[in-house]
């Protein structure tokens, strides 16, 4: 006579994170590879023109003290280009997400207060001098990344990544305990 | 190779890529003249700061640079030069061009500044239907050889000059009107001048 023992613990799949299956792995690589590219290329195009001309147009948004502005228009590319590619390389991932997902709830709540405030944007100052949305445009774009962001942060840990490469090799739920 | 290490070098992976985006978003630094012809400059031409401004006669934000800008040379009066770049931002504003060229061929009269003075404070008059009637009335003002201003708009080089103009402005990455450079520092806008570049002129003259 025989009993089946039951494994103990939580199997990796009960681990609320999905990233055991190939179908999961495969949505949090495509969406944090989808961010990321947004966020490098958004990212660049400002960091590669003038900052005081991207301080114009975080200047219309009324949000920060004048004199931060200019700061501001030199910083915030560069800090898109490296989340991204954090992000696209999975380097500390769920930072990353985070750090990603906290981006585009300033962006949602900026262009929600110039909404509010019934303030006119020549432009949105997203994409630089290159791609220009309107503020419904803005508003529907931030939030599908918003929602990807939280894609890529349940991914973690991914087999795809440099963290699981730094860490010696992708090792599942156990990995993510390290 | 240890766990730091790996680590060091995924940052590393990661900071090469983020230089990278930027070096390929950058392209390849042109070269970029602020030199313009004498009649579209103002102040000495040995003075200690130059002001290189690229501005378009139908823009509503260069006319509000005007008096900002014609204080600053009242302040520095003799110590500063203007020199003054068309940059016609033609996907907004159709009648920039033409304005440009006019206000060019007044140049090569030696009434540049008359005829701009005369675009931006009647700015709201001029890019209508009344166009070719305003700036006729402008040339009278400034009391041009209408003939010769007039065969002077039809001529290509006139036309040629501001696009010039444009492609300078273009490799020094001017994106919006008014881009002022004093001594090569840039400031977008009449806020942006007001606020900084008084400071940084001051700033340069002591050097």
């Amino acid at each position: 006579m025989s009993a089946k023992i039951p494994p103990s613990g939580p199997s990796p799949t009960e681990s609320g994170r999905g990233t055991s299956s190939p179908y999961g792995s495969v949505v949090g690589v495509a969406a944090r590879v989808l961010v990321g590219a947004v966020l490098v290329y958004a990212g660049a195009t400002k960091a590669a023109g003038p900052a005081e001309e991207f301080a114009i147009v975080i200047g219309s948004y009324d949000l920060l003290p004048r004199d931060m502005v200019l700061t501001a228009a030199t910083f915030l590319p560069w800090v898109e280009i490296l989340v991204g590619w954090s992000l696209i390389l999975g380097l500390k991932l769920r930072v990353a997400a985070a750090a990603a997902g906290s981006l585009f709830a300033a962006f949602l709540f900026a262009l929600l207060t110039v909404k509010a405030k019934g303030i006119e944007l020549p432009n949105c100052g997203c994409f630089g001098d290159g791609v220009h949305l309107t503020l419904t445009q803005g508003l529907i774009f931030d939030s599908a990344l918003a929602a990807l962001c939280w894609l890529a942060w349940r991914s973690s840990p991914a087999r795809l990544s440099l963290d699981s490469w730094a860490e010696g090799g992708y090792t599942g739920r156990d990995h993510a305990k390290r | 190779m240890d766990r730091m290490t790996r680590l060091a070098v995924s940052a590393a992976l990661v900071l090469a890529a983020s230089a990278g985006s930027f070096l390929v978003a950058r392209g390849r630094v042109k070269p970029y003249s602020p030199a313009a012809p004498g009649y579209r400059a103002l102040g000495p031409a040995d003075a200690k700061v130059t002001i290189v401004e690229f501005s378009d006669f139908e823009c509503p934000a260069c006319r509000v640079a005007e008096p900002p800008m014609r204080g600053i040379l009242k302040l520095f009066d003799g110590k500063v030069r203007l020199v003054f770049k068309h940059f016609p931002l033609e996907r907004m504003h159709k009648f920039a061009r033409p304005a440009a060229i006019a206000s060019e061929c007044a140049g090569r009269q030696g009434k540049f500044w008359e005829f701009h003075h005369d675009l931006y404070d009647h700015q709201s008059e001029w890019p209508s239907e009344k166009f070719e009637e305003r700036m006729a009335a402008y040339a009278k003002n400034a009391k041009l050889d209408l003939a010769a201003w007039s065969a002077c708009r039809a001529d290509p080089s006139a036309d040629a000059a501001v696009s010039a103009d444009v492609k300078d402005g273009e490799n020094a990455w001017v994106g919006s009107t008014p881009t002022f450079f004093i001594n090569g520092k840039r400031f977008v806008g009449a806020m942006q001048l007001s606020e900084r570049g008084t400071p940084w002129i001051e700033k340069e003259l002591k050097k």
